[in-house]
């Protein structure tokens, strides 16, 4: 643990910067960029409908496949963590801030239907409305930023504590990774045979046909 | 696929993440126009004045989100999704003033958090991180609940 948390700092440095500046740093990060844009273009997480109707529980297309992204993400993190070349930076855990935090970002999803990151992807299919959504977002960042002052006695510095979950088990973190990726598989199986179930009706209820078809 | 993307993002330079990116871009463009605010604020001045590798992915998301429109035939100008036309009417304002309170409120919630679903839950909660498990349940408490109240079908 104390390697990789080293290596954590030595990749996001105190200026702000993550990932280094270097040029190959620039361009394998442009590469990583375009991969996972086009990732989330094909699955449909850029697509509204996809979002909407995942949110009301009627496709679960996309929810499954970040589960699954989760699953193999923990196992392949941490397997390259056993071996010590992971540039793992575990997330402060400030119970007050992150929940407040992700109350207000739900509302914010469901409103536009997109997240920060698909906005930027949709943006790039050329939807209209999400560029407006990356500029609500801009302008969101920016008053925090100057709220920032306010907000972090509130909210960030009480009941901060940094640790992830094999630290409070005490476990090696692949097991940890193992056992969540079996759970998450047998979760997203489960929801494969809810889905396929709750499919027809809500096919029937919308009067829409699924896939393709019903993104814009 | 993602999930092996994620592992080799990490493997390489750091985790993924969408949300600093805006803040970010906010110092870029303060600067641009010759605000102090990036070395007086607290949190701007954390930004960084140069392009990174995690802006670097950011920019590229842009990109192959276009690319992979385009290569399938994809790309799609519309203003209004059909499903919110059917809901609330093609009215474009309307449209353009709920994608801005969305995006204002994800990100501000986002940077309290300190990281938005790529950050914090698809790469955060890979890494295991408490944060990331909390933060994906905050957001689908208020998300679910809200869809559901803006988008239900009216019973016909």
């Amino acid at each position: 643990m104390t390697t990789t948390l080293i290596i954590a700092q030595a990749a996001s440095d105190t200026v702000g910067i993550v990932g280094g500046t270097g040029a190959r740093a620039l361009i394998v990060g442009l590469l990583t960029g375009i991969v996972f844009g086009a990732i989330l273009q094909r699955v449909g997480a850029s697509s509204f409908e996809m979002i909407v109707n995942m949110l009301q529980l009627k496709d679960l297309t996309v929810m499954k496949f970040f589960f699954l992204a989760v699953a193999i993400g923990s196992l392949g993190i941490y397997t390259l963590d056993s071996v010590g070349t992971a540039h793992i930076g575990i997330a402060p855990l400030y119970l007050l801030g992150i929940t407040v935090g992700g109350l207000i970002f739900g509302v914010g999803w469901a409103v536009s239907g997109y997240c920060p990151g698909t906005s930027l992807v949709a943006m790039g299919e050329g939807k209209i409305d999400a560029a407006i959504t990356v500029f609500g977002g801009l302008v969101g960042a920016l008053v925090l930023a100057l709220t920032w002052d306010w907000i972090k006695p509130l909210l960030v510095d009480p009941l901060n504590f940094n640790a992830n979950l094999p630290d409070v088990l005490g476990v090696k973190p692949l097991l940890v990774a193992v056992v969540l990726t079996t759970a998450i598989v047998a979760f997203v199986m489960y929801l494969d045979r809810f889905d396929a179930g709750r499919k027809p009706a809500a096919r029937g209820s919308t009067g829409e046909t699924p896939g393709p078809a019903t993104r814009s | 696929m993602l999930g092996l993307l994620n592992t080799f993002a990490v493997a390489t330079y750091g985790a993924l993440g969408a949300s600093r990116n805006y803040v970010a871009v906010d110092g870029f463009l303060l600067r641009l126009f010759g605000s102090s605010l990036t070395s007086t604020n607290s949190y701007l001045s954390g930004m960084p004045s140069q392009a990174d590798w995690l802006l670097m992915v950011g920019l590229g998301m842009i990109v192959g989100g276009f690319l992979a429109a385009l290569i399938t035939g994809t790309l799609n100008t519309r203003a209004v999704p059909r499903l919110w036309a059917s809901r609330f009417g093609a009215s474009k304002p309307k449209r353009f003033a709920a994608a801005f309170a969305g995006g204002f409120l994800m990100l501000f919630g986002a940077r309290i958090a300190g990281g938005c679903t790529s950050g914090l839950v698809l790469s955060g909660a890979a890494q295991l991180s408490i944060a990331g498990f909390l933060f994906g349940a905050s957001i689908f408490a208020t998300a679910m609940p809200t869809a559901r109240f803006l988008y239900r079908k009216k019973a016909s």
